[in-house]
C-alpha cells in the first residue's frame, strides 16, 4: 500500500486539531447502519417502537459512533504506514438523527520511545454538549 | 498572591476517564496563555488514592497536583476535600448511597470538606433534591461553574447559590485531557497544600472562573445528501 | 446490586465461527461512509479489508443475559477496543467473552448497573485480532422512568 500523503510521526504535534467534522445523519443511514451490524433492536429502527421505550424516537446506535471516530482518526492518518490501535468511548448522551453534530479531536500525548499518539476525540450536538467522549491511540511504526 | 485550581478533574483512575495525570499536566503547561491554573484537584469517583505521589511530575511541569474524591449520596455528588484516614475509616467511599447530612458533618469534624458537586445536574445535583427534601445543613460551598454540564445545568446551580447565599467554586469535571482547566476556582491566598485548600475553602474568599472559549451561533442542521459526509 | 455479583470472571463458550464476507464489509463501508479506498476494495495484495471499527460488530452480550433475567431498559454505554490485526474478507471469528467486572453508580438517570464483557475475537489462523470490552448500563429496578 502507497504511504504517500500520509501523516507522518515527525509531523504530529500535541494540539493539533482534528475536524471538526460536521455531519447530519439522517433516519435511513442509521436504520442502514444498524442493519449492517446486525441489531435488530426497534429502538434502532422504528420510531414508534423507541417511544415504546420512552425515547423520542429513533436512536444512532453507540457503535456508529464509536465508527465516526474511529473514521475520524484514519481519514487523519491517511494512507500513511501510521494504524489505529485503539479507541474507547464513553456514551454519555443519546445520539440522534436528523441533528446537527460535529466530530472533533486533539492530539494530547506524542510518545517518541514507542512512536505512539494519543489523541481525545468527541462528538458535540449543536448546543456543543458532548455526547459522546473518548480518547484513541495511534502508533507509527519505525523508520516512517 | 492568587492561586488558580481546578477543582474538579478525573484521571485513568476514575472508572470513565482515561486521562494520565502526566498527559493533564503537560496540556496546562501548554495552554497555560488560555487557561493559567496553577493545579488540579484529582477527584476520583467512589475512591481516594491515599499511596499515589504526583511530586515528580509537579516538580516536572511547575503544577500542583492535589487529591481528594467525588462520592454518591442522597443529595448527589459530592466532592469530598481533605480525605485522611479517619474519614475513609468512617465512611465507604464506593457506597453509591451515602447519607449526605452526615457525610458534611463528619467530614468537617474529622477536619475535611464536602462540597456539592454540579448541583443543576438531574438527579446527581442538590437542585432536583432541593425540589421534595429539605435544604442541607452547613454547606460550606457549592460547585456552581461545572465544565461538564450540559445546557442550563450551571445556570440552575447560580440560581440555587442565589436562593441559598451559597459560596460557588468552579471546575472542570474532565475526563480527557484537553478539558482540563476549563473551568476553575480563583482563591486569593497562596495554596500549596490540600490542608490549605481546606483552610481556604472554609474562609469564602474565592470564586469560579470560566476559561472555556467563547462558542459560535449553534449550529443549524442542513440536510446531507444520502451516503454523503 | 441489580445482578448477580457472582457473574464476575464467567466465561462463556466461544461462538461458531462468523465467515466475514466482502459483501458484508462493503454494508458496513457504505453506511459508515468509509470511501477512502483503504477499507472494503481489494488492496495490491488482493485483500479487502474491514475499517477497525467492523470489530464491535462481533458481540455475544446475549450470553450475559441468559445467565440474568433482562429487566428495564439496557444501553450501549461506551467501549474500549484494542486492534491488533487487521479483519479480511474471508476471515472466520470467534468470539470468546468474559465478564469482567460490576459496579453501581448513580447518574442522570439515577442509579444503574454497569456490566463490562470483554470479548476476544479469534481469526481463523487462531490469531487474536482484537479485544472489546463492552460497557452497558441498566437502571436498576424500581426507579421511575
Amino acid at each position: 500500500m502507497s504511504t504517500a500523503g500520509g501523516k507522518r510521526f515527525e509531523a504530529v504535534e500535541i494540539g493539533e486539531a482534528l475536524g471538526p467534522h460536521e455531519i447530519v445523519i439522517d433516519k435511513a443511514r442509521a436504520r442502514e447502519y444498524a442493519a449492517a451490524c446486525g441489531m435488530d433492536s426497534g429502538r434502532f429502527h422504528d420510531d414508534e417502537a423507541a417511544r415504546a421505550e420512552g425515547l423520542p424516537g429513533i436512536i444512532i446506535p453507540g457503535n456508529f459512533s464509536l465508527g465516526l471516530l474511529s473514521k475520524l482518526v484514519t481519514d487523519w492518518l491517511g494512507a500513511g504506514a501510521g494504524r489505529l490501535k485503539r479507541i474507547g468511548t464513553t456514551y454519555r448522551a443519546m445520539v440522534f438523527p436528523e441533528r446537527p453534530l460535529a466530530l472533533h479531536g486533539f492530539i494530547t500525548h506524542v510518545e517518541p520511545e514507542s512512536r505512539s499518539v494519543e489523541i481525545d476525540v468527541w462528538i458535540e450536538n449543536e448546543d456543543n454538549e458532548r455526547l459522546v467522549i473518548g480518547t484513541a491511540t495511534v502508533e507509527f511504526p519505525a523508520g516512517d | 498572591m492568587a492561586t488558580i485550581l481546578d477543582l474538579h478533574s478525573h484521571s485513568e483512575a476514575s472508572d470513565d476517564s482515561r486521562a494520565p495525570v502526566e498527559a493533564y499536566l503537560n496540556w496546562i503547561r501548554l495552554r497555560r496563555a488560555e487557561r493559567p491554573i496553577d493545579g488540579i484537584v484529582l477527584t476520583e469517583h467512589r475512591q481516594f488514592n491515599r499511596d499515589a505521589d504526583y511530586r515528580a511530575l509537579e516538580d516536572r511541569f511547575g503544577v500542583l497536583v492535589l487529591r481528594a474524591s467525588e462520592v454518591e449520596t442522597d443529595y448527589g455528588h459530592m466532592l469530598v476535600f481533605g480525605v485522611n484516614d479517619e474519614i475513609l475509616a468512617r465512611f465507604d467511599f464506593g457506597d453509591v448511597h451515602l447519607l449526605a447530612q452526615e457525610l458534611i458533618d463528619e467530614v468537617a469534624r474529622l477536619g475535611g470538606v464536602v462540597v456539592p458537586c454540579h448541583p443543576g445536574r438531574p438527579n446527581v445535583g442538590l437542585c432536583e433534591h432541593y425540589e421534595t427534601k429539605s435544604p442541607l445543613e452547613n454547606i460550606v460551598a457549592v460547585e456552581m461553574l461545572n465544565g461538564g454540564s450540559r445546557k442550563g445545568e450551571n445556570e440552575r446551580s447560580a440560581e440555587l447559590v442565589r436562593r441559598h447565599g451559597y459560596r460557588a467554586v468552579g471546575g472542570s469535571d474532565s475526563h480527557m485531557v484537553s478539558l482540563i482547566g476549563l473551568c476553575a476556582t480563583r482563591f486569593e491566598a497562596e495554596v500549596y497544600s490540600i490542608d490549605e485548600l481546606v483552610r481556604e475553602l472554609k474562609t469564602g474568599r474565592y470564586q469560579p472562573i470560566d476559561f472555556r472559549p467563547h462558542r459560535p451561533t449553534p449550529r443549524r442542521a442542513t440536510p446531507a445528501a444520502a451516503g454523503s459526509e | 446490586m441489580a445482578f448477580d455479583q457472582s457473574l464476575v470472571g464467567k466465561e462463556f463458550e466461544a461462538t461458531a465461527p462468523v465467515t466475514v464476507s466482502a459483501e458484508a464489509i462493503a454494508i458496513f463501508c457504505r453506511a459508515l461512509g468509509e470511501d477512502s479506498g483503504r477499507y472494503g476494495r481489494p488492496g495490491p495484495d488482493g485483500s479487502i479489508i474491514a475499517p477497525p471499527s467492523f470489530a464491535v460488530t462481533f458481540r455475544n452480550t446475549d450470553a450475559f443475559f441468559n445467565y440474568t433475567p433482562r429487566f428495564g431498559r439496557g444501553f450501549d454505554a461506551g467501549k474500549e477496543v484494542e486492534f491488533i490485526g487487521p479483519i479480511h474478507a474471508g476471515d472466520e471469528i470467534t468470539l470468546t467473552s468474559t465478564v469482567r467486572e460490576m459496579y453501581e453508580k448513580t447518574g442522570r438517570s439515577g442509579t444503574m448497573t454497569f456490566v463490562i464483557l470483554r470479548s476476544t475475537l479469534t481469526n481463523q489462523h487462531g490469531e487474536t485480532v482484537a479485544h472489546v470490552d463492552h460497557r452497558f448500563v441498566h437502571r436498576n429496578p424500581g426507579q421511575g422512568e
